[in-house]
Parts: C-alpha cells; sequence; structure tokens
C-alpha cells in the first residue's frame, strides 16, 4: 500500500541480500563478525572515565572491554554515515524527532517520547548485554 | 587512523547504506514488524542472514574464515532476550538500527543511545553479581546446532533456507 509513496527504497530482499554479502566479505577479508552492543560498553567506559576514572579502573566488566576505539566503534560510527549518505542522495532525509506511528498513539510530546526511549535504550542494552549479544 | 578501523568504518557505511535503502531504520518499520502490521524487517533480516549463513560456512568449509561462537547460557540468553525484547519495543530501534535512524534524521534516535549507554554502564556495576548466578545458568558452552544434531553443518543450512524462501512466498502472499 505505501510501497508507491517511497520511491528511494530498494527491495528489502535485495538490500538484505547484498548486506548479507557484506558481512561475508568482512568476514572473507578481515575476520570481523557485525555486531554494535559492545560498543556502547565502551562507550560507557569513556563516559565513566570522564566523571569517575578510578571507577572504571574497578570494575571487571570495563576492564575485559576497555574504552578503546576499535573495529566495531568505528563500524558503528559507519552505520550512521552509509544511512546517512543514502538518505540525502535519495532525498528521504528528515529531521523528525517523534515518528508517525507514535504520534497517532500518544501525541507529538518530545518528553514522553523522549523518556520511554531512554528507558527503552537501557533495559534492551542490559538484555543485549545478558545475552552477550 | 589504524586499518581495522578504516575497515571498520567502510563496512559500516557500507551496512548503514544498505539499512537505509532497505527502509528497516524506522520506528514505524520496527514497531511494524512487533506489531505484525508490515514486514519489511523480516524479510531484509532474513534475507540477510541466509546470504551470510551460506557464505561464512563457505568460507570456513574452504578454510578461509574461523566461526566466532558464542556460549550457550541458556538462563542468561532467555532472560537477556525477554529484556531486549521489551525494550527495543518501547524504544522501537535495536542498538545498530539506532544510529543509521539518527543518520536519515530520526533524532529520536539519540535519546535512546544515550539510555543504551545507562544500560551497558549499570551492566558493568552489576555484572559481579550475575556472574556467578545468572551468567552461569544452564551453561552448555560454545556449541552449534550441526554439533549438537551430529550432523554436517549444511544438513541445517540447506533445510533453514529452503524454510525461509517459504516464509517469504507467505508473505508475499499475504501482502505483508
Amino acid at each position: 500500500m505505501e510501497k508507491n509513496k517511497d520511491p528511494g527504497a530498494w527491495n528489502p530482499y535485495l538490500a538484505g541480500a547484498l548486506a548479507g554479502l557484506v558481512s561475508v566479505g568482512s568476514v572473507w577479508f578481515t575476520g570481523k563478525y557485525f555486531g554494535a552492543s559492545t560498543t556502547f560498553v565502551r562507550g560507557a567506559g569513556y563516559v565513566e572515565q570522564m566523571i569517575d576514572p578510578a571507577r572504571v579502573k574497578q570494575l571487571e566488566y570495563f576492564v575485559s572491554t576497555k574504552p578503546v576505539i576499535d573495529w566495531q566503534w568505528m563500524f558503528v560510527v559507519g552505520i550512521l554515515i552509509g544511512s546517512f549518505i543514502a538518505a540525502i542522495s535519495s532525498g528521504s532525509f528528515r529531521i523528525q524527532a517523534v515518528p508517525d506511528m507514535w504520534q497517532k498513539r500518544f501525541g507529538g510530546g518530545l518528553v514522553k517520547r523522549g523518556l520511554v526511549a531512554f528507558v527503552g535504550g537501557t533495559i534492551a542494552m542490559f538484555g543485549a548485554r545478558l545475552a552477550d549479544g | 587512523m589504524t586499518n581495522d578501523q578504516l575497515y571498520g568504518l567502510l563496512t559500516g557505511i557500507l551496512f548503514g547504506f544498505l539499512l537505509q535503502k532497505g527502509r528497516v531504520l524506522r520506528y514505524d518499520k520496527q514497531i511494524g514488524a512487533l506489531r505484525m502490521l508490515d514486514m519489511t524487517i523480516v524479510k531484509f533480516m532474513m534475507s540477510a542472514i541466509v546470504v551470510g549463513m551460506v557464505g561464512t560456512y563457505l568460507l570456513v568449509d574452504l578454510g578461509l574464515a574461523k566461526l566466532s561462537i558464542k556460549p550457550m547460557i541458556t538462563g542468561a540468553i532467555v532472560i537477556g532476550g525477554l529484556l531486549f525484547g521489551i525494550g527495543w519495543g518501547l524504544f522501537g530501534y535495536c542498538p545498530g538500527t539506532s544510529m543509521g535512524a539518527v543518520g536519515e534524521g530520526r533524532l529520536d534516535g539519540l535519546w535512546g543511545i544515550a539510555g543504551m549507554v545507562a544500560g551497558a554502564a549499570l551492566f558493568a556495576e552489576v555484572f559481579p553479581l550475575l556472574k556467578n548466578t545468572v551468567l552461569k545458568w544452564g551453561d552448555f558452552g560454545k556449541i552449534t546446532l550441526p554439533q549438537v544434531l551430529g550432523v554436517n553443518h549444511w544438513f541445517v543450512i540447506i533445510p533453514f533456507v529452503i524454510l525461509t524462501l517459504l516464509l517469504f512466498r507467505w508473505l508475499e502472499k499475504k501482502g505483508l
């Protein structure tokens, strides 16, 4: 139904299959498997280092996952840049702080959406780390 | 920049480009999939998994790559997965796609990125408590399905590919 309203979109099967090829190429040429959540641990380590560096040295989890900028950190930054390039080049870049579906159900309030997104992100990352994903 | 960092950046740019083109970065698409209204994400994800699975195992068979297997810690995976699902449903993006969402202008991703940094910090704080409890419940070590079933990996991969193609056909029939 909505397919014609979005002319810059690629077929999701094709885009997904190409993403699969990129992941295979990555494993082939550099031995790196895709992942994102470890980077948020390193990011948290950086933030805490600015506030309380002694605490970061104490915590076992930050000792094994040190705040350093590694392959995955740059991969995560790359996702943002790649998405930006694709969005700008196809005219689908759009500044939006409250998604359409959210707005229809919960209204356009920035604080409500921000608060739920923050809490959701916190729970999701805690779960991801617990499952080692 | 080290070579590792450069390769990470380039790989991320390619992946982010495809995520945006596939239209899987949006809250409406992610929550649309969880509400079973729009299966764009499932199509993208399953296509990537199938191609990635076949390609990676080909590389392994040819001796060109090594698998990176995560341990099967049942308790941690089940509880972690349930929490991840709740968080994903509230946030509307997953860790990787939240970055891509910000890249195409969806600024609500930033709130959740801050939340994810907080979630990681919280996990680091309670890790000593979890280490000897949840993270030990039902630990089967680094196992794979073919290993557990005692068969060559292609006996798992090929049926998986066939089932995925059947799922795709069904999704198209239903117009999802």
